[in-house]
């Protein structure tokens, strides 16, 4: 059996999106927050997806601030005054910084989800990435506990996170050894925003020639 | 405009964030072509333009023969093992190809080289998980 898959009472496989479904319409398997989270993400991505034209999508996708919550219903405000309902269920991934569960979600968090539409009009998650970032920058200065970056015309001050932050250097593997980071460096910094502060936690930085 | 299955190219595919958007993705901007958004399924090509090439520089990692596609070209970005697809539109240029020549990623032990496409979020997380910030990719038009 596939790690996307699981099965029904009968036997029959179901597929991890059909089993959101259920899972969100059946109303009685959506858990308590506590037990929410810590899925691999990259498993709620294993089954060919059919596409055709850019217009067409076969599941849905949301993107904003968590303006509030019920239960394991989260109010997304979008960045485009549009309005989101996503539907955390026990299948759902949640990753803050790594995956966590849903307990971690906080009002004001930014999001991007990816899930199944419900007839309600909300979104079945299958993951949900809270305040993720993916930044091209400069490395502009290096602290103990921190990195000075510019992203386009903008500063962004980087926290090294430990026993988080990691390195690669040209192509190597991760390491936690930042020592090689230089000022002037193209970095690619993974990590996740802190709106608290605008600063962002660092998962892991890249760096090539 | 529909996808086609023409092959194009393969590499390596990263993410970035565009148009409104919070925390630093907020000054991303509409990208070179002015209608790149996070939410919609939308890619940056290193070959968008010659000025978008200068800035790439895919053929200082050997990428030298990308062709050019500017902005509303249509592709369709397959995951190399997991077969997912997502139909995307140019937006943008990017990635910085230039800046991470020699890197791979892989997947069942076959690597992809170079960073040869940039996915908003909408389209990077149809194929792939967003916390792993780059994937192998195949793509056709």
């Amino acid at each position: 059996m596939s790690r996307n898959q699981s099965h029904t009472p009968e036997g029959r496989a179901l597929g991890r999106r059909g089993f959101l479904s259920a899972a969100a319409l059946g109303g009685a398997t959506i858990v308590g927050a506590s037990a929410l989270g810590a899925l691999d993400a990259d498993a709620a991505f294993a089954a060919p997806t059919p596409s055709l034209d850019p217009a067409v999508t076969t599941t849905a996708f949301a993107e904003g601030r968590i303006a509030g919550r019920n239960g394991s219903m989260l109010e997304v405000a979008g960045s485009y005054g549009d309005t989101y309902r996503i539907q955390l269920t026990n299948a759902t991934s949640i990753w803050k910084v790594h995956p966590t569960t849903a307990d971690a979600i906080e009002p004001g968090d930014g999001l991007y989800a990816r899930g199944v539409p419900m007839p309600d009009g909300s979104i079945a998650a299958d993951a949900v990435w809270v305040n993720i970032v993916n930044l091209h920058c400069t490395v502009r200065g290096i602290g103990r506990d921190r990195l000075h970056l510019a992203h386009g015309t903008h500063t962004v001050v980087g926290r090294i996170v430990p026993g988080t932050t990691s390195a690669s250097y040209r192509g190597g593997a991760l390491t936690s050894d930042l020592s090689r980071l230089r000022i002037g460096q193209d970095a690619q910094v993974l990590g996740a925003w802190r709106p608290s502060d605008d600063t962002v936690d660092i998962v892991r930085v890249t760096v090539g020639h | 405009m529909a996808c086609g299955s023409t092959y194009l190219w393969r590499g390596e595919t990263t993410w970035f964030c565009c148009g409104s958007a919070w925390g630093p993705c907020g000054s991303a901007g509409g990208g070179a072509c002015g209608n790149c958004r996070s939410s919609a399924n939308h890619g940056a090509w290193p070959n968008a333009s010659a000025a978008c090439w200068d800035i790439t520089r895919p053929d200082l990692c050997g990428e030298g023969g990308i062709p050019r596609r500017g902005c509303g070209a249509v592709m369709n970005v397959k995951h190399q093992c997991t077969g997912a697809t997502v139909c995307i539109t140019i937006t943008d240029c990017g990635p910085r190809t230039k800046s991470f020549c020699g890197e791979q990623t892989c997947c069942n032990g076959e690597c992809r080289s170079n960073r040869i496409l940039d996915l908003t979020p909408a389209a990077f997380s149809a194929i792939g998980s967003l916390s792993s910030g780059k994937l192998p990719v195949w793509i056709y038009e």
